[in-house]
């Protein structure tokens, strides 16, 4: 018995408003990083769902390429947070507002 | 073998490597310049010269010559502007009067700069040369748009070198304003250039060779098909549609401009103002000015063009009654001056305006005569001036002159010669060549043209008025006792001041004698060899340049007619009057301490002291108009047209620096924006698109 493609859907939009909802509160970078992988992990909700669908492999190739660079980002994310840190001696994004006008 | 016609462009461009010799030569080794460039000088005039008079023969063999040299501008399906020479009876003549008035400028400078121990001669010499190089150019110049460039070159060197004692305070603002009047005048000329090109397709004189036309044909055949007869140039009548006028309107626009440029380089009335002041350069530079080069130019080009000229009777007439007025106008003025020069300033205004009323009253030969025999007598006059210059140590003031015959016998006899011409007696050459010009308004305005007629009284006038000042200036220099201590011991004067005054005192005697008119009519011999030598046979390429067919011209579309007046009768009165002037003056200042008798004019005398207040008029013209003028527009444009960019400017500078305030740096509402941004655009496309 298969679910139906809708609930995948909803679930995707529930879990990327999450991820949009985190970005625009949250005031520490490692959440940011975290809300962008919810993001990122609702698109691979997506992909699974109608790769399934339509009995298709490639959108489940392409979810592992996005976790691919999801690693890759998160990698490139903490750097930023670690220089983050030396600079400012806090994760706190509202500090670094050096580059405005 | 190489004949002259192909030596042609040397003839100008000898000179320029003069100029080029002493400019580089003299400022990177002067030690190396002899004589501070005037031998260079010599010599490149003096084989100007023989080039010129080797032309000359080859012309009066028939060998005209026409050739373009250099195309600047290659036009694609439009005409090209190009460099060439043109070589034809007039252009022969002049180039002769030309480099022989140079190279007899150059020897006598020798004696004027060199020996007076004048400083800057490089520059002096470097002057001369580019100005003997710009006017012979432009005299070979075969259309207008050469003629023009060279025509400006030529204002430029006078420029430099009016200014060339650039220390003191006079010489600079007259070379300025010099270069300012003239520039005035050209400025129509380039209109009318530009016209000319637009109108025609080319500029060029004649047209030698297969699908060359030329501008005085195209037009002479655009008004015989408004009078039709024959078909309308394709050309002309496409632009003639554009300016929607008649030919015979619109050529009468583009003649009047040209003339614009003929009357500030000619000295003619109301642009003559330049001319006096131009005395503060030296004087052999005057002699060059005054005789063959820049003010020769400017009714140089209307002969050039006289094709073109002849078409027109209403510019005709302007030409022959601004002529006929700035002699008279000119002579007036010449007759209180107290210095020498200043009085030849004023005769050759004089001069130049019975050369611009003979050709517009149709004597074509008669303003080319007159053009020849002023180049000699007036370069005598000035070169005669200059040695009684030397001789004065520099005063120039009448008054405290006299009595220098005795002392300085060789130019006495030359001014003298130069002076009877000046003054047209017989049979010098002026009265040969003045009395023709006359002759010419007298006869077409008996017949035809009776506005000619003004023209010829105030032409009339003007001769006595010559005779008087002519005299006067003689016999306050040379004769009665001397008034002053170096006119009682004047400075000597070398072979080289004596040389050109004497070559040029037996020029100004008999150089008439070529185009004795009077005589020929009487005796009813063939010895008018001007006109002879004018006459461009039918049948050659040439022809519409010759006198014939300007003749037929004026009487086919000027509708000029003689009256058929004897000669004698008009010579007789320009004579008595020249005496009457001429006796006058003998009178009033042929005694041994002559006084002033200008104090009898009463006011008059202030008028013409002040030459008619043509300088305060021009001077409020610029001053009382043209700056308030200037001002407004200034104003329009610092205001109203800057203000709209500014005005721009300041609203998006002001946006912009609230606007930027939204880059606050927080990461956070970058991120807000973002999604909202996205938001409001997938509501707009789903409004639009029709989702919901």
């Amino acid at each position: 018995m298969a679910v139906a493609v809708e609930y995948y859907l909803l679930l995707s939009a529930a879990v990327f408003c999450t991820g949009v909802f985190g970005v625009l509160t949250r005031e520490n970078a490692l959440m940011f990083l975290i809300s962008v992988e919810l993001m990122l992990n609702a698109a691979n909700i997506n992909l699974v769902a109608f790769s399934h669908f339509y009995g298709n492999i490639t959108g489940q190739v392409f979810s592992l390429f996005v976790m691919g660079l999801a690693a890759a980002e998160v990698a490139v994310g903490l750097g930023i947070v670690l220089v983050l840190y030396r600079n400012f001696d806090d994760v706190d994004v509202r500090n670094a507002t050096t580059m405005r006008w | 073998m190489v004949g002259a016609t192909e030596l042609t462009p040397a003839i100008p461009l000898l000179p320029f490597a003069a100029f080029l010799v002493a400019l580089l030569v003299g400022h990177f080794a002067p030690r190396l310049l002899p004589k501070g460039g005037a031998i260079p000088g010599i010599i490149a005039t003096a084989g100007s010269l023989l080039l010129s008079l080797w032309t000359f023969l080859a012309v009066s063999g028939g060998g005209y010559h026409a050739q373009d040299i250099y195309t600047w501008v290659a036009g694609q399906s439009t005409f090209s502007l190009h460099f060439g020479v043109l070589v034809d009876p007039l252009s022969a003549m002049m180039l002769v009067i030309v480099s022989l008035v140079a190279v007899l400028v150059h020897v006598f400078s020798l004696g004027y700069m060199n020996d007076e121990g004048e400083t800057g001669l490089p520059r002096y010499y470097a002057g001369l040369g580019l100005f003997t190089f710009s006017m012979l150019a432009f005299v070979v110049a075969d259309n207008l748009l050469m003629a023009f460039m060279f025509f400006e070159l030529v204002g430029l060197c006078s420029y430099l070198l009016i200014g060339f004692h650039f220390r003191e305070a006079g010489p600079p603002s007259a070379a300025k304003k010099a270069f300012l009047v003239t520039r005035f005048g050209d400025y129509f000329f380039l209109i009318g250039v530009v016209g000319v090109l637009a109108t025609f397709g080319t500029a060029r004189f004649v047209a030698v060779g297969d699908g060359v036309q030329s501008f005085p044909h195209l037009a002479e055949q655009a008004l015989a098909a408004a009078g039709g007869d024959g078909a309308m140039p394709e050309h002309v009548a496409s632009f003639l549609d554009v300016v929607g006028m008649e030919p015979q309107t619109w050529f009468a626009v583009l003649g009047l401009l040209v003339l614009g440029g003929v009357v500030g380089k000619s000295a003619q009335f109301p642009l003559h103002t330049w001319l006096p002041d131009a005395m503060e350069g030296p004087t052999p530079v005057s002699a060059l000015i005054h005789a063959a080069t820049m003010v020769a130019a400017g009714v140089y080009l209307v002969a050039r063009m006289y094709g073109f000229y002849a078409l027109l009777p209403t510019v005709l007439a302007v030409i022959a009654l601004v002529g006929g007025f700035t002699a008279l106008f000119a002579a007036t003025m010449g007759v209180v001056k107290d210095e020498l020069k200043q009085v030849l300033a004023y005769s050759t205004i004089s001069q130049y305006g019975y050369m611009m009323l003979g050709l517009g009253a149709g004597g074509y030969v008669a303003a080319t005569f007159h053009l020849m025999t002023h180049a000699f007598f007036k370069a005598l006059l000035f070169l005669g001036a200059g040695s009684v210059i030397i001789a004065m140590h520099h005063n120039e003031d009448m008054w405290d002159m006299g009595g220098l015959k005795e002392k300085m016998p060789v130019t006495y006899y030359t001014f003298l010669s130069g002076s009877l011409a000046l003054a047209g007696i017989v049979p010098f050459a002026g009265f040969w060549s003045k009395d023709e010009v006359l002759y010419y308004a007298v006869n077409y305005g008996l017949g035809e043209s009776p506005i000619l007629l003004a023209a010829y009284a105030m032409g009339l006038l003007a001769v006595f008025f010559t005779g008087f000042y002519t005299f006067r200036m003689v016999f306050l220099t040379f004769h009665g006792e001397p008034r002053s201590d170096t006119a009682r011991d004047p400075h000597g004067v070398r072979w080289n001041v004596k040389l050109p005054l004497v070559v040029l005192g037996v020029l100004a005697a008999t150089a008439g004698l070529v185009n004795m008119t009077p005589v020929a009519k009487v005796t009813g011999l063939h010895i008018e060899f001007l006109h002879q030598w004018l006459v461009i046979p039918e049948g050659s390429e040439f022809a519409a340049l010759g006198y014939d067919h300007y003749h037929h011209l004026l009487e086919a579309f000027a509708g000029y007619g003689a009256a058929g007046v004897g000669t004698l009768a008009p010579a007789a009165v320009s004579l008595a009057l020249a005496f009457g002037g001429a006796g006058l003056a003998w009178v009033l200042y042929n005694v041994d301490s002559p006084t002033e008798h200008t104090e009898k004019l009463g006011g008059v005398k202030t008028v013409l002291y002040n030459n008619y207040y043509q300088d305060e008029y021009q001077v409020w013209l610029a001053e009382g108009v043209t700056l308030p003028l200037a001002r407004a527009a200034d104003t329009f444009d610092q205001g109203i047209v800057d203000g709209v960019v500014n005005g721009v400017s300041s609203v998006s500078l002001f946006a912009g620096s609230r606007l930027k305030r939204i880059q606050d740096g927080l990461v956070t509402h970058y991120a807000a924006l973002l999604t909202l941004s996205l938001v409001v655009l997938l509501v707009a496309f789903g409004l639009l698109g029709g989702w919901f």
